[in-house]
């Protein structure tokens, strides 16, 4: 039942259909379960770092502005691939720019986001806020300045989905890099769990945060700019992923991380599959309004249990 | 075994903190760290602990300089107790104890040793979080004893401030037991009576200069703190002959300081 759900797509219209796809298009729901699973994953475990990392429970890829960052770059790659005329698989390479556009914009936050030489969590959110908004007007730019028919893939690409086609080159790439991300991460559940400590009281303990926070930052948005590069921004799930986890696992960061990739699997494959059943005569419905009818009312949710207070 | 401050400074971009404080730290003794507000106590035992670099001079800790010092091998000979602790996840006390051991061999029977002295183990399964700031005081000295060796370092900013009588007492003693095995414990308070009460050695600090260091009955007089404090004192020996310290309540609010 779990196999027929995860690869039954019904047809565009009003009637749903129940079943096994036809044969020819089995292949690219297996790709878009794949797809899914590893943008969960990446985007679940990139959330937790990001949580510990900034002892705030409501930190994810949006907030810092390192999803903007990065959609900015994969806009600006699609211009720039339409105004050029560019086919080939260079018309399909946006990890890259995605991740230069995710990271830059990490690089800022970080920057700025520091006091005294100290990274300040309540500073580091404020200006991921304002930087997040620098770079959606640059992506409006970037929708004003094209025809009308290519305005609609961009905005059904800032919308988020999972591409049923992706190159081999880019799935490895993503793939590979949420395993050893997954594997880095939980290795460094114990350094995690004393990063919720302040600064002075993490070094008496014996871990220098400032290293460990840089390099873990990195990993965080480069996790959440490959996944922006592959199925657009997908919001919530790097913030609601780690808190479901959390209920199960308790706070522990080693067993967290797993959790919170389990999560972000079940979120997004999920949501996948269950928009592939609901459409009004427009299309499928994207992802990202899924994940987000899911994760703004836990958002709330969270503001209102305390949850989120740190 | 050794903590020694040679000509310290330390600035805040252009606001001197520190101004070329030396004094060495004796092993086996708590020595308090007295000064009015923004006399740079916190400052200095951050410098200590090798959490802030200073402009000037240093902190050796065993012969090693402790802002250069791995955190690893720092961890092993110096401990500290923040006087506000940041624990930004749901862990239990428990867990916040055992975190203490992070760079260190697990000690499992330490743990429960050390939160039966501080009376902790009723509350060892509730979130760090939801506990009283003095019980999550009495948390963050529990983790600061299961790290700190028979003849480390402990550095403490203000311990026992929200802590009730009882409890206090209880991590007095406590501090007492490790500075009879060998530890060298230094605390910063502003409660004088307390000082007095607990300290073997007490260091004077007034914007950011050591005025005096030495034993307790060397050191706190009514001249160095009527100087430090501006408040003047009388010493008044008992009927048992133990001298107190009285403030003039025309200048402060009345305190009593029993000395030893």
């Amino acid at each position: 039942m779990a196999l027929r759900l995860l690869v039954y797509r019904s047809p565009i219209g009003l009637q749903l259909e129940f079943g096994w796809p036809a044969e020819g298009a089995v292949r690219y729901r297996v790709t878009a379960v794949v797809v899914g699973a590893t943008v969960g994953a990446a985007l679940g475990i990139s959330g937790t770092l990001l949580q510990a990392l900034l002892r705030n429970p409501l930190a994810e890829p949006f907030i810092l502005g390192i999803s903007s960052g990065a959609g900015l770059g994969v806009m600006a790659a699609m211009f720039a691939v339409h105004q050029l005329g560019l086919t080939g698989w260079i018309a399909d390479a946006y990890t890259l720019p995605a991740i230069i556009g995710g990271l830059a914009t990490l690089a800022v936050v970080y920057g700025l986001g520091q006091r005294r030489g100290l990274l300040d969590p309540v500073s580091l959110v404020l200006v991921g806020v304002i930087v997040s908004s620098i770079c959606g007007a640059g992506i409006m730019f970037f929708q004003h300045a094209v025809t009308t028919g290519l305005r609609s893939e961009f905005t059904l690409w800032l919308m988020g989905h999972i591409p049923q086609t992706v190159s081999p080159w880019t799935l490895g790439f993503t793939v590979g890099l949420t395993l050893l991300a997954a594997a880095w991460a939980c290795r460094m559940g114990g350094a995690m769990d004393v990063g919720t400590f302040g600064d002075d009281e993490a070094r008496s303990v014996g871990l220098r945060l400032g290293r460990v926070r840089f390099l873990m930052f990195a990993l965080a948005g480069t996790l959440a700019a490959t996944t922006v590069a592959v199925a657009g921004p997908i919001g919530f799930v790097g913030l609601v992923c780690p808190h479901a986890a959390r209920l199960v696992l308790g706070p522990r960061h080693g067993a967290l991380v797993v959790g919170a990739a389990l999560a972000g699997i079940i979120m997004v494959v999920g949501a996948d599959v269950a928009r592939q059943g609901i459409h009004l005569g427009t299309g499928r419905m994207p992802i990202g309004i899924f994940t987000a009818f899911i994760g703004g009312p836990a958002f709330i949710a969270l503001l209102l249990t305390g949850r989120g207070r740190s | 075994m050794t903590l020694s401050v040679e000509n310290l400074e330390f600035k805040y971009g252009r606001d001197p903190v520190l101004r070329g404080v030396t004094v060495e730290a004796r092993p086996g003794r708590i020595t308090a760290l007295i000064g009015p507000n923004a006399a740079g106590k916190s400052t200095l035992l951050r410098c200590l602990t090798g959490s802030l670099r200073p402009s000037r001079g240093q902190v050796l800790i065993d012969g090693q300089i402790s802002h250069r010092a791995s955190a690893r091998w720092l961890a092993g000979r110096m401990a500290y107790v923040p006087q506000r602790a940041v624990v930004a996840a749901a862990f239990t006390t428990q867990q916040v104890i055992e975190l203490g051991r992070y760079a260190l061999p697990p000690a499992p029977h330490a743990v429960l040793e050390v939160m039966g002295e501080l009376e902790l183990l009723s509350i060892a399964d509730r979130p760090f979080t939801r506990i009283s700031v003095g019980q999550q005081q009495r948390v963050i000295l529990a983790r600061s004893l299961v790290q700190l060796a028979d003849d480390g370092h402990l550095a403490l900013d203000e311990p026992t401030s929200a802590m009730d009588l009882k409890h206090a007492h209880a991590a007095v003693t406590a501090l007492r037991r490790r500075a009879a095995r060998g530890a060298t414990i230094i605390l910063a308070l502003h409660d004088l009576g307390v000082a007095a009460d607990i300290a073997d050695d007490v260091w004077l600090l007034h914007e950011g200069r050591l005025v005096a260091a030495g034993t307790t009955r060397v050191v706190m007089t009514p001249v160095h703190l009527a100087r430090v404090f501006g408040v003047s004192f009388t010493m008044v020996n008992d009927a048992a002959g133990r001298a107190r310290l009285f403030s003039n309540p025309a200048e402060s609010t009345p305190t009593t300081i029993p000395l030893p």
